[in-house]
């Protein structure tokens, strides 16, 4: 192993392993540092179907998925580091990275370019206030699909869930088959933020209930959970009065959101977006640190593997770009702007100097539509339109801008068209 | 036959134990949870008060006062953690300032150090997220913060090699007096002979007290308080304790920087029925809320990672009731040690023994007062975290990612005079867990290495009391 290498990836899932291979190029040393024991990330406990159709052209579980990607990893012969934790990263001319692991205790390994592939965390009962006694079992629905498909033990036998996130209804349906019962999910919004096919496949096809505009009221039980108490919520997320349901249960599992873990950036002045809670990136996915990209869950979370991948590669892509031309060229950033419709967008800001293909601007709507028609324009002029159908939260949006569609220096405003 | 049996293993208890473990006595702490410091010593502000409020002439006047001096102590010999902020009490309109110059004085007549008066705009200067229309401050730059469990794990651990035993999932279900002998029953079915008992049972002394004498002069009234916790990325937001000024209800909605970095937002004040109530509720939120907008702006609302509460053991003796019985000679009451408890606590261990019990032994030639200082690698220097690597090589290993704590520190949590089994109580002692993602990626980690340090199956590691397995036994898939 080098002291010192052009490229460092630091997180080997889906995201990481993507860039890398991307980024590989003979006359460059690129190196992989990983915290788990073996390459993969949230893919390994992700051992249903669902993943790949995109990328690889078949329906693959996460394991399958990942296998492909380390397969062409090892291939490449890229140096890679496991059951190793960066501790932080600090820049002065070139990236120093301070990792830990057990041969070597502390130590720094330095690079021209990073990118930053650390995945998310989820969103636990602190962070949302769930009124109530503190027993146990109440945990994040990954946490419970860890202990199921790593461990091989269930958390519990009678279950309730809170929110209707991907993770949520995918452990409904598992932990069912596993022999649990799984008394209902309750979600705060007026639609589930979970995939439609999850809602057909994990609870539609179980007669797990569904409570839309619910939340949990109380959770009841001094050392070990009892009973959950849910009730409903009107526009204004108020209780309405008489709507209580009770379901005594031993296990709350919570799936309410996940948080890019970006813990890396702390050490840096980087520029964030507050919505993404990740930083702020160009269309290259540079964050305002010259050299440090970052992509995958840990710069918004993805509802699906494949577009991690199609996202990481480019990371990939410029990281090697920006290593191999390394030349100064002055930025002229301008924000990409959008209207309520919009919960976040990705890359944040547009840098004109760097206009050489095509790039993709990924959003969220706040709400579900049936029709969307988006007006995208710079200054008072429309550039292009696009109409979307079936557009929900949940579920990721593109579009593509190319650069025979600018037409001057002002910011780009993606605005929604009333119907 | 021990010579003395303390009934309760919160920081009272511990720093008794302690103070006791200097005599050649045989001494014995019974404690009902499956873990010290799990109930008040657990869930409060943990600051060492200056003294400045109870009202002088109390006992709990002197004994903070006095007990605040002793933290420098604890420092020195048990090398717990102490952050020095200073404190900023805050007064929000005329009255307020009227009934700071009271506050001041009644804070002179006990002694309290060094105090100042301060305008808002020099106050500002030292602490920029104060509300700019505070209309004067009180600075107490004696007022420090603890970290409560490790005072009370370190005091007792420190007791323990010291000779003192301890026993847990001891709840203490009778007690009878008999030829100036004490015979104490527990739910485990024990029984414990004893010449002298000390009851330290918090939020239960009384319970305790009238299983031997029916007429005591206090009565415990739970009061519970809820917090919010906000992620240690918080920090530089306030350094100094933040106090609105005393009312009935207390001491009131504080901003409190703790010793990790993280800032505490609360207590709420509130009569309950229930001793063992620690529930949280949205009202208690919104009152936090309310009440913090009078002394600060730009309150980083959106780093709140956790919430928790704690009862109060408040009495309606209204001072605290450290006392032999009247009736029966060689039972102690350690009861009412409401706030400022944490504060008092190192001077009431000396108070109860010292001028209560009034021990006159010779301190035993064995007794060492100095526990060796508790490895925390991340703050280590870099040829310091070298050697120990070198010698224990998890100490490379990362499993709480968010507070950065080694997989060998997790096994020394386990380990040792005071160790814990547990998942809460692993996160009691080093603390993983307790950051930004709240043990959503560690705690399946830290059950694997407790399982495998204390030879158990997974399915039987326990999250904090005795039968409380986050993984359910016969659900093995697969087996
Ligand atoms: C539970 C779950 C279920 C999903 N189900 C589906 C599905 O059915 N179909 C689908 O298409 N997609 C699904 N997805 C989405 C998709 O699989 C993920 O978004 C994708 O795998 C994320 O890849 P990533 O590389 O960004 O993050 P991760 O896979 O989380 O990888 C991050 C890696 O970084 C490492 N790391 C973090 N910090 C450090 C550090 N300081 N030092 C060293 N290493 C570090 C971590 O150990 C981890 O291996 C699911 C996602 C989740 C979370
Ligand atoms: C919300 C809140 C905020 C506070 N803030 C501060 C502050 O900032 N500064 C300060 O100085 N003080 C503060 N206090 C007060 C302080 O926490 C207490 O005074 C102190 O912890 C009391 O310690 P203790 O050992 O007496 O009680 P505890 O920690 O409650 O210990 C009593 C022990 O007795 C055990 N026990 C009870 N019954 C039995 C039985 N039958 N058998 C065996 N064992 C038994 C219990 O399990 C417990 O472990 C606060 C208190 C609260 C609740």
């Amino acid at each position: 192993m080098k002291q010192s290498y052009d490229i460092t990836i630091i997180g080997a899932g889906a995201a990481g392993l993507s860039a890398a291979l991307e980024a590989y190029d003979d006359t460059l040393d690129i190196l992989i540092i990983e915290r788990e024991k073996n390459f993969g990330g949230i893919l390994n406990q992700c051992i249903h179907n669902g993943f790949g159709l995109h990328v690889f052209k078949e329906e693959l579980t996460g394991p399958e998925y990942a296998q492909k990607l380390i397969d062409l990893v090892m291939e490449k012969q890229i140096d890679y580091l496991l059951d190793t934790t960066v501790l932080n990263i600090s820049k002065d001319e070139v990236f120093s990275i301070k990792a830990t692991n057990i041969t070597s205790g502390e130590f720094i390994i330095e690079s021209k370019s990073v990118i930053l592939t650390t995945g998310c965390y989820e969103r636990a009962r602190g962070h949302v206030d769930i009124p109530g006694d503190r027993p146990k079992g109440i945990m994040t629905a990954g946490s419970a699909q860890r202990y199921l498909n790593i461990d091989g033990y269930l958390v519990g036998k009678k279950v309730f869930i809170l929110g209707s996130g991907d993770i949520g209804l995918i452990m409904a349906r598992r932990m069912t088959l596993e022999g649990a019962t799984v008394l209902g999910v309750a979600e705060l919004m007026p639609y589930s933020n979970g995939l439609t096919r999850n809602i057909v496949q994990c609870l539609n096809d179980f007669d797990i209930p569904l409570y839309l505009s619910h939340t949990i009221k109380e959770v009841v039980g001094k050392e070990k959970l009892e009973k959950v108490i849910i009730q409903q919520v009107d526009e204004n997320r108020q209780f309405i009065e008489n709507t209580e349901k009770t379901f005594e249960v031993d296990t709350l599992l919570l799936s309410i959101g996940l948080i890019p873990d970006v813990k890396l950036f702390e050490s840096l002045s980087i520029d964030t977006d507050p919505l993404t809670k990740s930083a702020l990136v160009n269309q290259k996915l540079e964050t305002s640190v010259k050299g440090l990209y970052a992509c995958g869950n840990a710069l918004h979370v993805h509802d699906l593997v494949d577009d991690v991948t199609i996202e990481s590669r480019k990371a990939g892509k410029y990281a090697k770009a920006y290593v191999i031309n390394q030349k100064d060229i002055d930025k002229k950033q301008v924000p990409i702007r959008f209207d309520h419709h919009i919960r976040y967008v990705v890359p944040q800001v547009v840098d004109y100097h760097l206009i050489d293909e095509p790039f993709d601007v990924l959003f969220r709507a706040t709400q579900k539509h049936d029709v969307l028609k988006l007006v995208i324009k710079q200054g008072d002029q429309v550039i292009r339109k696009k109409t979307l159908k079936y557009v929900v939260p949940a579920e990721m949006q593109k579009v593509q801008i190319k650069p025979e569609d600018l037409i001057n220096d002002l910011p780009i405003e993606i605005m929604v068209e009333e119907v | 036959m021990y010579d003395f049996t303390i009934i309760g293993a919160g920081i009272v208890g511990s720093l008794i134990a302690r103070e006791l473990s200097k005599y050649d006595l045989k001494v014995c702490v019974l404690e009902k949870e499956n873990d010290v410091a799990n109930v008040q010593t657990r869930a409060n502000s943990a600051i060492v008060h200056s003294g400045h409020d109870p009202k002088h002439g109390t006992l709990k006047a002197r004994l903070s006062v006095e007990g605040n001096k002793l933290y420098e102590d604890l420092e020195k010999e048990l090398h717990i953690s102490l952050l020095r902020t200073g404190a900023f009490v805050c007064a929000k309109d005329k009255d307020e300032v009227n009934d700071m110059k009271k506050l001041y004085e009644n804070a002179l007549l006990n002694q309290v150090k060094d105090m100042e008066f301060l305008s808002i705009e020099e106050a500002r200067v030292l602490e920029p997220n104060l509300n700019p229309s505070i209309k004067k401050v009180l600075s107490l730059p004696t007022t420090k913060v603890c970290f409560p469990w490790e005072v009370a794990f370190f005091a007792l651990e420190n007791a323990i090699k010291n000779g003192v035993e301890l026993h847990r999932n001891a709840l203490v279900t009778e007690i009878t007096h008999t030829n100036h002998m004490f015979t104490i029953k527990t739910k485990d079915n024990q029984t414990y002979q004893t010449k002298h008992v000390i009851n330290a049972a918090g939020v239960y002394t009384d319970e305790i007290a009238t299983l031997i004498n029916p007429n005591i002069p206090y009565q415990i009234k739970p009061r519970k308080g809820e917090y919010y916790v906000l992620d240690k990325s918080v920090k530089g937001y306030m350094e100094h304790v933040i106090y609105p000024m005393p009312s009935k209800k207390g001491k009131g909605v504080l901003i409190t920087p703790q010793v990790h970095g993280n800032i505490l937002l609360g207590p709420t004040s509130e009569w309950v029925s229930d001793k063992d109530d620690i529930s949280t509720s949205l009202k208690g939120l919104h009152y936090i809320k309310e009440h913090i907008k009078d002394m600060a702006i730009n309150v980083p609302y959106h780093l709140i990672i956790r919430q928790f509460a704690g009862v109060r053991s408040t009495s309606t003796y209204e001072d605290f009731y450290i006392q032999e019985d009247d009736a029966v000679k060689g039972f102690y009451h350690v009861a009412g040690v409401d706030s400022p408890g944490i504060t008092a606590a190192p001077a009431i261990a000396k108070y109860l023994v010292d001028e209560v019990i009034k021990l006159s032994l010779p301190v035993k030639h064995t007794f060492n007062p100095i526990l060796q200082k508790k490895i925390v690698y991340k703050d280590l220097s870099k040829q310091e975290k070298d050697e120990l690597h070198q010698d224990k090589p998890l100490y490379g290993r990362i499993i709480c990612k968010c507070e950065d704590i080694t997989e060998q520190e997790i096994i020394d949590a386990i380990h040792g005079p005071l160790g814990s089994d547990t998942i809460k109580g692993v996160k009691k002692r080093a603390r993983a867990g307790s950051g930004l993602c709240q043990g959503g990626y560690c705690e399946s980690l830290v059950l694997r290495i407790i399982a495998r340090e204390t030879h158990k199956p997974l399915h039987e590691v326990n999250y904090d009391q005795k039968e409380t397995q986050i993984l359910d036994k016969e659900s093995k898939v697969g087996s």
